[in-house]
């Protein structure tokens, strides 16, 4: 029987007990390596996560902005439709068509004409102006509108036809415009009258402004609807802007058939708004006054 | 713990116990380049899971022997029914002994002290190993191989008298051989 001891240094010299001396410091250059690569690893790790922590915080936030803006703008909007029993807010279509059968009716103070007998009337500075400020202002209150710039008058010249038939030239147009936009509900053709200044200015809170005449005519087959829309327009006139309306002026001709376009739709109107010798900034002044009359009208119809 | 004081904590910790390892694990394979392999393969352990290590539960010394007899035990479970295992041993032997007449039968003793060993299941090695060759005491045994203080006495009596056992028949065989 060995001894317990002497068997062990048996076991121990069965094996060689020292591990090669490269062994030994090669494998502690691998574990220097391998700690390393570890460490670039975590590094890239570390990295990585906070980049992509970063990147989805900013992320978040921009949603957050976005997001709190659009709600916001929601808020506005289902503020104004509370308030207002009208959706013209957020229809884009258009509800109004704007035109001039007369679109180069024009003012003294544009055309630096002298001679009181000579109607002005210029190619560009013109009462389609009035008609861009006014599809302006319907705009600012969110009501979409057509507004024809048509040199109605230029064709007439072109055609060779009678003054007469300007209403059939920018009638084509119109029946073109009704039939894209099924949602048009107004039609305004807009022109200045030939009065002189004293019947076409009104002096409203020390400021002035052109008067309005509504003109409808009697031989249109629509005319009790048109007749209806001119005196409901002319109340609001003159509700807010008191002598800023000249009225509904109806003209009967039963020699004519010519409808001046008032057969088209129900609400048709011809407007006069002011006179050749008002000045641009009353005629927008009126323009202004005329877009919220015609959102006014908008909510009561609604 | 900065990166740098790890890899260093890493390397210092290799330092102190690779001899120690590496005895336990040539003793378990009998094979010096299985040994070194696991060795390597035990400190790249450490190092990848050195920084999960607590040092409340137990000490460096039996946390790095336990994650060694895991090793040891793996490889053997691999190699279980493999000859390369013994012919790998035998094979180192004869390479570097140019064996003069008088070394032939410390040779054969060499033979059998390992046939021995390589025979014993592998929990027992475990034990003889621990406490026999790396001289730990009875309690850091228990903690390596988590298990009760007693199994370990236990164990390695009986893994000894296995051995001891064993070597006295095959002794007498050599003799008788020579005969």
């Amino acid at each position: 029987m060995q001894t317990d001891k002497a068997l062990i240094n048996q076991i121990k010299e069965t094996y060689s007990m020292e591990p090669r001396p490269d062994f030994v410091l090669n494998t502690e250059l691998e574990l220097r390596k391998a700690a390393r690569k570890m460490k670039r690893k975590r590094t890239f790790k570390l990295i990585s996560l906070t980049s992509s922590g970063f990147i989805l915080s900013f992320l978040a936030i921009l949603w957050i902005f976005s997001f709190n803006g659009k709600e916001t703008i929601e808020n506005t909007l289902s503020s104004f439709v509370e308030n207002n029993p009208l959706s013209v807010v957020k229809n884009s279509e258009p509800l109004v068509y704007i035109y001039h059968s007369h679109n180069q009716e024009s003012f003294i103070s544009e055309t630096k004409t002298k001679d009181p007998n000579n109607e002005p009337y210029h190619p560009t500075r013109n009462i389609s102006l009035v008609g861009n400020r006014f599809s302006q202002a319907l705009k600012e209150r969110n009501i979409s509108s057509v507004h024809d710039t048509s040199d109605t008058m230029g064709i007439l010249q072109d055609r060779g036809l009678s003054y007469d038939q300007s209403y059939s030239v920018s009638r084509e147009s119109l029946e073109e415009s009704l039939k894209n936009n099924p949602t048009i509900e107004m039609i305004f053709d807009i022109h200045r009258d030939s009065n002189e200044k004293n019947g076409t200015t009104a002096k409203i809170n020390g400021e002035d402004f052109a008067r309005i005449a509504f003109v409808v005519f009697r031989s249109n087959v629509k005319d009790e609807d048109s007749l209806k829309f001119a005196q409901h327009l002319h109340k609001i006139v003159e509700g807010k802007y008191p002598g800023l309306s000249r009225g509904v002026l109806v003209k009967t001709d039963p020699n004519t058939q010519n409808t001046y376009n008032q057969d088209l739709k129900n609400q048709s109107v011809l407007l006069e708004i002011g006179g050749v010798e008002n000045t641009l900034e009353e005629e927008y002044r009126t323009a202004d006054a005329l877009a919220e009359v015609v959102e006014e009208l908008l909510k009561y119809q609604k | 713990m900065a990166d740098n004081d790890y890899e260093n904590r890493v390397v210092e910790i290799y330092r102190q116990y690779y001899l120690d390892v590496y005895r336990f694990l040539i003793c378990f394979t009998g094979n010096q380049n299985d040994a070194e392999d696991l060795t390597q393969e035990v400190f790249i352990r450490v190092l990848n899971n050195f920084k999960n290590f607590h040092s409340g539960s137990s000490s460096v010394k039996t946390w790095i022997f336990s994650i060694a007899k895991h090793i040891a035990i793996d490889h053997f479970r691999k190699k279980r029914f493999s000859a390369i295992f013994t012919d790998g041993f035998f094979k180192q032997l004869a390479s570097t002994e140019k064996e003069p007449n008088d070394l032939v039968e410390q040779n054969e003793i060499k033979k059998m002290v390992h046939t021995a060993i390589s025979g014993l299941k592998p929990s027992f090695r475990a034990v003889v190993i621990l406490r026999a060759i790396n001289e730990f005491s009875i309690k850091e045994t228990a903690e390596v191989l988590n298990c009760s203080e007693s199994k370990v006495k236990v164990d390695y009596h009986r893994a000894l008298k296995i051995l001891k056992c064993k070597l006295d028949i095959g002794a007498e065989e050599v003799i008788e051989n020579a005969n």
